[in-house]
């Protein structure tokens, strides 16, 4: 391998900065995508049924505007609403819309059955405002529709279609409301607007937070390596990975979401550590007098770096490939990015550095020291290392009765899907989000297509029952179907007291009827969102002022009960059913993902350290750094969603590093014959300051997306700070208590085939546990580094 | 001027997605004095929409009267009168493209290579935003042959500019005294992907029909 990097090294270095520029290149032709229901893979059935109900009736994805005003029936507010309405309706990319202009009043006048608009004109005097309040307050297709019952919000919903891009359609309508607005307050909500917001913000924090996180990351490398040519090594690794990773974007097909934005930040946290190693050994072998050639430097700096590195990475990709058992196609997505980009930092930094550090050589100006001091490192460790030799029992005790209280909050953790909360509570779109959930029924729908002979009245009745039953479940807000307007229609046809006034007809040719009744009066689209051209297909749409994953499975439960009977298919779909498969894939990706990170991780420490005991050993601070986290996302009620999803993979692949370097410094300690005593306090006073600095330097790398738009993604910043807080206690304080008390055997083992170079049985440095991972040169008076071993 | 007619027309809807809706219809038509034209439709098919009827009284200066009768329901309802942009049964023809515009509701020109190839090229725009929204349209181009003057193709435009609607006229039928009335068009709704088809049977003129069968209780024998 040395031998391999030496000779070839031009090329190494050539190959990877073309590799890096070449993918880097694609980065700019990348689309984003800010479909959530594209995270569910097309053949999972929620999606399925949803396409079969989409196919038949249209997207229904729908733009809600919402005019507030402390009384909305104003003359002047009227107006103005007409106007956008009016503008609106000649948009080519506006299907449908519903709006108190386009809203009907059907009814019987002198033998005439009327659809009518509801508002003909503009009410201009008293009289007439209060006549159309009661005609608004009375008309079910208008109350809490296109009118608020509050009578201070009006709404108009239009259905976007396909036939224009829909940025270029939202445009348009942004354009109308800010040429017509008066006094009223506009607010602008649906899935089509929560889209766009998205899609800015993606773009938003990629070119803010990857920069930001760039920045951290170089102001850490400058303080921990010193020069800015050392710190040119590892940081030109993370820029050449996060552009390999990033340009797999477009080279595969996919397209940027809010957690793809993820993958950039972890490799800018994480990528640089194997090379902060090899670049922090080489400072300090470069001042070594017996080193006499570019060659032997390499050479030694590979047989004591390359299988720690190897091993830290591959435990770091095996942590962070649990996520391709998630069925949520972003997370997968992520974990190959993610996945991706470590291998390419790993493998350059096994080959590339060298090769950079090989054609800089042994020659030079001097190191400049780094700015990290180590007092007060040193009386922390100490400190620490005196409470593990001395109480390593109770520091057990205590973390695990700190992981019990913890972890009891995992019974209140909860899934969210839903797409409005990925905004901060003052964001305009989560505002109007509220507004129609509590005054026009909910933007989030369920879809159920009923196919079969649709003017059959078994099949009517059966609309109407489970209309008039879902109307009445919690969390429903409102529900729209056929069945509706046959009644409307019945009551304008029959007078009241009439046996079929307000009912659905008995025969087949009375509905056949009542449609042609009105197909000679109204618009040929007025029920094409209820039921297809030629009567065989219905749809029934039922919105939901509490999209939550419980409401969810009731009404899917009570669709079910009531159509078990139904001489039709049914056909459950919408973009809440979808959230609702979309939170179980969660939970079950959750749990895959982690139980995948645990073994394989398990599995690596296992053949790491040639122990069973030793790989369970390593894993105990991810398993319990894994339930802290959960209890902590329950207590605080930080919900599982697409992104915190993501969180444990990537913290067991992450914390895993600290585990083994602890494990591995002590080990080596051991092996030169220190007592487990002697062992602990030398691997935490010098491994443990490197670890910290290392955990810090991942944190730091994190830290930017705490400033993100997406409140997923500012949770993720916050909980991965913790969770790599909780590794870190894990490794420092947990893992040394455990070794201290349960000794096991394993340490007095060799874990790989022990090569003592000459300069190293020189000096009788402890190899890997000196600069190996500490990242900084070692601290000065600490006894393996200073003191012969006997 | 014709005086009375007769003729079973066909109806068809197709949906983008193939799905179609058929309507059979036999309708006779007279004109009386005073610039009125009455109409008595009769469903014949589908099946559970037979026996419905409908008397349409076409009035020059005043509202029009539509009269439905319903067997199933054992009702007859008027329904509103018709805006010209709305909808004829649901299918794409507009009310107004099943009679002949008034001409002052429009402004037109002759627009490039009109005159050539044996057709005229007319450029319609609505006289007035008012009628724009009557008719629903922004502007209607319609070739029309030189020779025959009659109407071959009509393209729409929506208020975006863009063009929406064709109504393509296939076929004629000789009508008395040299003139020719359209027997089948298509409309086709090119936003929405969905096409009508209107084709006129059996026509026959000046048929001899009684005042007394333009009447509300006609309907329901």
């Amino acid at each position: 391998m040395t031998n391999f990097v030496i000779k070839y090294r031009w090329l190494i270095i050539s190959l990877s900065i073309i590799a890096g520029i070449s993918m880097g290149i694609l980065i700019p032709s990348s689309e984003t995508d800010p479909e959530i229901r594209n995270a569910i893979p097309a053949h999972m059935q929620s999606r399925i049924e949803t396409d079969k109900i989409e196919k038949e009736f249209g997207v229904q994805d729908m733009v809600m505007l919402l005019f507030t005003d402390s009384m909305i029936l104003t003359p002047d507010n009227l107006k103005n609403i007409r106007d956008i309405d009016r503008a609106i309706a000649k948009l080519t990319g506006v299907t449908n819309r519903i709006s108190p202009f386009t809203v009907k009043e059907i009814k019987s006048s002198y033998d005439m059955m009327v659809a009518d608009p509801l508002i003909k004109r503009i009410p201009e005097d008293n009289e007439s405002i209060e006549k159309l309040k009661t005609g608004i307050l009375s008309n079910n297709f208008a109350r809490d529709i296109v009118i608020s019952s509050d009578l201070t919000t009006a709404a108009i919903t239009a259905t976007i279609n396909t036939s224009e891009r829909e940025s270029v359609t939202l445009g348009k309508i942004d354009s109308l409301i800010s040429t017509y607005q008066a006094d009223e307050k506009v607010l602008k909500g649906g899935l089509p607007y929560i889209r766009r917001h998205i899609m800015d913000d993606v773009k938003h924090d990629g070119v803010f937070l990857v920069p930001m996180a760039l920045i951290i990351m170089l102001v850490v490398l400058k303080l921990s390596l010193g020069q800015w040519k050392s710190v040119f090594m590892p940081f030109s690794v993370v820029l050449l990975s996060t552009l390999i990773s990033m340009g797999l974007i477009p080279l595969l097909g996919w397209k940027l979401s809010i957690i793809s934005l993820l993958a950039p930040i972890i490799l800018i946290a994480v990528a640089n550590n194997y090379g902060i190693y090899l670049v922090a050994r080489y400072q300090e072998l470069r001042m070594k007098d017996d080193i006499s050639s570019n060659a032997d430097l390499i050479r030694e700096l590979m047989r004591s770096l390359s299988m720690p590195i190897l091993f830290s990475g591959l435990t770091t990709i095996a942590g962070i490939l649990g996520l391709l058992t998630h069925s949520i196609i972003p997370a997968k997505q992520g974990g190959v990015l993610a996945a991706t980009g470590v291998s390419a930092a790993l493998f350059m930094s096994l080959t590339y550095i060298p090769a950079l550090i090989y054609l800089r050589g042994k020659n030079g100006k001097g190191i400049k020291p780094a700015r990290i001091t180590t007092a007060g490192f040193r009386k922390l460790l100490g400190g620490l290392s005196g409470l593990v030799v001395n109480h390593p029992g109770k520091i057990i005790a205590g973390a695990l009765l700190l992981t019990l209280v913890i972890s009891s909050g995992i019974t209140l953790l909860k899934i969210e899907t839903n797409q409005e909360y990925f905004f901060p509570k003052n964001n305009p779109v989560r505002v109007a989000s509220k507004m129609i959930n509590e005054k026009f029924g909910g933007s989030q729908t369920v879809s159920v297509m009923i196919a079969g002979d649709i003017k059959d009245p078994v099949v009517m009745k059966g609309i109407d029952s489970l209309t008039r039953q879902l109307e009445k479940n919690d969390g429903v807000g409102q529900v729209f179907s056929i069945s509706q307007a046959v009644r409307e229609m019945s009551k304008a046809i029959y007078s009241d007291g009439e046996d079929e006034y307000d009912k659905i007809p008995d025969s087949r040719e009375s509905i056949a009827q009542m449609f042609e009744l009105y197909n000679m009066s109204g618009d040929p689209d007025d029920f094409s969102q209820m039921m297809n051209l030629d009567n065989t297909k219905a749809h029934i749409l039922i919105k939901l002022s509490d999209p939550s994953a419980g409401v969810i499975k009731d009404v899917r439960a009570e669709i079910e009960n009531i159509t078990s009977g139904f001489p039709a298919d049914i056909t459950i779909g919408g973009y809440a059913i979808i959230m609702a498969e979309m939170a179980r894939s969660l939970i079950k990706g959750q749990v895959r993902s982690l139980a995948f990170a645990l073994v394989a991780v398990l599995l690596l420490l296992t053949i790491i350290f040639r122990s069973l005991r030793g790989g369970l050993i390593g894993i105990i601070p991810l398993a319990s750094s894994v339930l802290i986290l959960f209890g902590f996302m329950g207590f605080t009620g930080i919900k599982i969603d697409s992104a915190t999803a993501l969180l444990s993979s990537i913290m067991i692949g992450v914390g895993v590093d600290f585990t083994i370097q602890y494990i591995w410094s002590f080990h080596n300690h051991r092996r030169h014959g220190l007592s487990y005593e002697e062992s602990t306090r030398a691997a935490l006073t010098i491994i443990g300051r490197s670890i910290i600095i290392n955990a810090f330097t991942v944190m730091a790398g994190f830290l930017p997306l705490v400033f993100s738009g997406f409140m997923s993604i500012r949770f993720f910043g916050y909980l991965v700070i913790i969770s790599i807080g909780s590794c870190l206690f894990g490794a420092l304080v947990l893992i040394p208590a455990i070794i201290m008390k349960f000794r096991p055997g394993f340490l007095d083992r060799d874990f790989i085939k022990n090569k003592h170079s000459k300069y190293e049985k020189r000096d009788h440095n402890v190899n890997v546990s000196t600069a190996a991972f500490t990242g900084l040169r070692p601290a000065a008076g600490c006894r393996p580094d200073t003191e012969p071993v006997a | 001027m014709i005086n009375s007619m007769q003729a079973t027309i066909s109806l068809s809807i197709v949906e983008k997605n193939g799905a179609s809706r058929n309507r059979t219809i036999a309708m006779t038509s007279k004109s009386f004095p005073g610039g009125v034209e009455k109409r008595l439709i009769k469903f014949l098919e589908p099946a559970d929409v037979r026996g419905t009827a409908m008397l349409i009284i076409d009035n020059k200066d005043v509202s029009d009267e539509i009269w439905i009768y319903l067997p199933a329901l054992k009702r007859t309802r008027r329904i509103s009168s018709s805006e010209n942009s709305r909808s004829f049964m649901s299918s794409e023809f507009s009310n107004a493209d099943m009679g002949s515009p008034t001409l002052s509701d429009f402004r037109s020109r002759h627009l490039e290579g009109s005159g050539t190839n044996n057709r005229w090229i007319i450029e319609s725009i609505p006289a007035d935003e008012d009628k724009a929204d009557e008719y629903g349209y922004s502007r209607k181009v319609s070739y029309v042959s030189m020779d025959k003057y009659q109407v071959s193709k009509m393209d729409f435009y929506n208020f975006d500019g863009e063009h929406f609607k064709t109504i393509e006229i296939k076929e004629f039928h000789p009508m008395a005294e040299g003139k020719h009335m359209v027997s089948r068009m298509l409309a086709t709704n090119l936003i929405r992907g969905r096409k009508s088809e209107i084709v006129f049977d059996n026509i026959s003129d000046n048929v001899k029909v009684e005042d007394s069968f333009f009447t509300v209780q006609n309907l329901e024998r």
